[in-house]
């Protein structure tokens, strides 16, 4: 498949009264069409920085953004106006993210106002094809955001977000403030839409069951810098770093037959701010020595299409260096 | 006898407009040393049950229509407030959702835990200072801390802050509203370990609010699945998890994306939580469920035994057709 979008060793930091942040510190990853890259992680390791760097709604601070073999990284207000076209986000929050001065009707047809797309009729006609698209009845359709719930506020956010009919959309947290049947039928419209429309998404969350779900594969975050990337099938079967192997055993799942290992974590996410050349997880690791203290990992392929960031990778998992085909996995 | 039994639970709250009814004939027991997982959505009643059982409804517009609320057999609504400021921490205590909010900004984190163990100890405030640094030990924060002002702390060390402030006077009952949904997944698994650990040192008996199943699957011996402010199942672990028979339940269920298995396609509830200013007759889940019939529209089922300690309210599980 073509690939869609290449990010190169993006960075991001914020000025802080302590010093730097390092909010994204070095991520690369490619996404080809029709996928979807899940990116994980605990609340600020970054994910969302990364979400609203590539899609252009920040400045990073160096690296590389390409979007369809195109270097999108520095362009000018008039090109980002029409790179929006093809990019957009779903954010977190259907309470905040929305004009509450505005009726859904309004709402949905802004973007298409803005771009002077289509006459008043066929707006009015585009308008209600998106309703239908996202399941929101037109009823509704003269109601303001404080009159619909938490799941239906969300679909407008998503129709916003169609309008254009983009490629690729960055869903941050979508679901996050929503309840579990609710989740579930938002998680449907927009696994529905991405193969009526092949679209490609980017999906934030701090969920792994949703990642899971959801995503082709996934990108495990930690204070700034990508521990771990892999297929999700095999991030789920056999994760490496042991960041990613304390975070899955960590979720709570919904099966008392279910019996596993908990790998404690001990202490907090490091502080981003002016961090030492080391491995960011150093402190909670279980298998820290002096040589993680001493400088960060880099990041490699350790198996097939899949990357990691740690020193001792190989040692704690029993792979060979010159391994290459997947081992036998367990459990 | 149970430490807590409620029974017949109606709350309301009354607004200009209309009343809602939050709690509609709650039952519920907790045994001394057990751990019950009170389960359902945003407005289905769980925190409205809680806060009853520690008389902190706001009346008006709140109001504790009917009901007992049994505690080691004396009924709490008949308790003078006096009476129940003694009984607040010092024999039931409540961890609330969000520790942002809960503890207080201009205070040190040490003096806030004193305070509790002073206003209820008996003891000097000097030995509350003490106690209260081994507090903060036990929850695993070095006592230096407990100089500090909440701004300080990271939301894990807050919410552990508030578990050593409600454990701090040894109480029987521990009601916990979602005690760690606003944290991390690891923090979280460390918040709850640690609730478990001490829960059986000191054999404290639990309510725990939630949302996620799977946390009631790691810590809870019985399970009630409430429902626009009904009981709609309870039981054992083992039967709701094994052997669900309520629609409702089954669909949070089947609503759940799996770590486990392969699921292609969720299966949500449809529609939306009923208006609780404005239930619907019969049945309340009949307008959602997949299984009603016109009889579920207009009968309202009771709450019905399908094997000891598991019940379900649902007509046609009643009937034996689902």
């Amino acid at each position: 498949m073509a690939e869609l979008l290449r990010v190169e060793n993006l960075k991001k930091y914020f000025k802080n009264p302590a010093g730097m942040l390092h909010a994204v510190d070095g991520v690369s990853f490619t996404i080809n069409e029709g996928d979807t890259l899940g990116v994980v992680g605990e609340s600020g390791c970054g994910k969302s920085t990364l979400g609203r760097l590539v899609i252009k709604l920040i400045e990073p601070t160096s690296g590389q953004i390409i979007f369809k073999g195109e270097d999108i990284t520095h362009v000018t207000n008039k090109q980002k106006k029409e790179l929006r076209k093809k990019m957009q986000i779903i954010f977190q929050d259907p309470f905040s993210s929305l004009n509450p001065r505005m009726c859904v009707f309004d709402l949905i047809a802004d973007p298409l106002k803005t771009y002077h797309m289509l006459g008043r009729k066929e707006r009015q006609k585009k308008v209600f094809e998106l309703m239908d698209m996202v399941g929101l009845a037109r009823r509704f359709a003269y109601s303001y955001p404080h009159e619909l719930d938490g799941g239906r506020r969300q679909r407008i956010g998503i129709a916003r977000a169609l309008s254009l009919g983009p490629e690729f959309i960055v869903c941050d947290e979508p679901v996050s403030a929503l309840d579990v049947s609710i989740q579930a039928q938002i998680l449907n419209v927009l696994q529905d839409l991405q193969q009526e429309k092949h679209l490609t998404y980017i999906f934030v969350t701090h969920d792994l069951s949703v990642v899971k779900h959801i995503s082709t594969d996934v990108l495990v975050m930690y204070a700034g810098v990508m521990v771990e990337k892999a297929k999700t099938k095999e991030m789920f079967a056999m994760p490496l770093h042991p960041y990613t192997k304390a975070l899955l055993s960590a979720i709570p799942v919904p099966d008392i037959d279910y019996k596993r290992q908990r790998v404690k974590l001990k202490g907090e996410i490091t502080s981003p701010i002016e961090p030492k050349d080391e491995c960011r997880f150093v402190n909670r690791c279980l298998y820290a020595t002096e040589a993680c203290r001493k400088k960060a990992p880099g990041y490699e392929e350790v198996l097939p299409d899949h990357f990691v960031a740690c020193h001792r990778v190989r040692e704690i998992n029993n792979l060979q260096a010159e391994e290459l085909s997947a081992p036998e996995v367990s459990g | 006898m149970s430490l807590l039994e409620i029974k017949g639970l109606h709350v309301q709250y009354t607004t200009r407009r209309s009343v809602i009814r939050a709690v509609n004939g709650i039952d519920l027991k907790i045994d001394a040393g057990k751990t019950v997982g009170l389960v359902g959505e945003t407005g289905a009643g769980k925190t409205t049950t809680a806060l009853s059982i520690m008389r902190l409804i706001s009346t008006p517009p709140g109001k504790i229509a009917a009901g007992e609320i049994l505690f080691e057999g004396k009924d709490l609504l008949k308790a003078t407030d006096h009476d129940m400021r003694l009984l607040r921490s010092s024999e039931i205590s409540m961890i609330f959702q969000d520790p942002m909010t809960a503890l207080n900004p201009i205070m040190r984190i040490g003096q806030q835990i004193a305070e509790v163990i002073y206003e209820h100890g008996g003891c000097s405030k000097k030995e509350a200072m003490e106690r209260s640094k081994e507090m903060l030990e036990m929850v695993g924060i070095p006592a230096a801390r407990g100089s500090e002002y909440p701004h300080q702390f990271s939301g894990g060390m807050k919410q552990r802050v508030i578990i050593a402030m409600a454990l701090a006077c040894n109480p029987k009952l521990l009601i916990a509203d979602e005690p760690t949904t606003a944290l991390d997944v690891t923090i979280q698994a460390q918040v709850l370990e640690m609730m478990s650990d001490l829960k059986t040192k000191f054999d404290t008996s639990m309510l725990l609010i939630t949302h996620d199943l799977g946390i009631v699957a790691e810590i809870c011996d019985e399970v009630v699945i409430m429902y626009a402010g009904e009981i709609v199942e309870n039981g054992t672990l083992e039967h709701i998890f094994r052997n669900a028979r309520h629609p409702y339940t089954k669909g949070l269920f089947a609503s759940l994306p799996s770590l486990t298995k392969d699921v292609d396609r969720l299966t949500p509830i449809p529609g939306l939580m009923p208006d609780p200013a404005n239930l619907p007759s019969g049945c309340k889940f009949h307008t959602r469920c997949p299984h009603a019939t016109e009889e579920c529209a207009n009968i309202q089922p009771g709450l019905m035994s399908v094997e000891p300690g598991h019940n379900v309210r649902c007509l046609r599980v009643e009937k034996g057709e689902l």
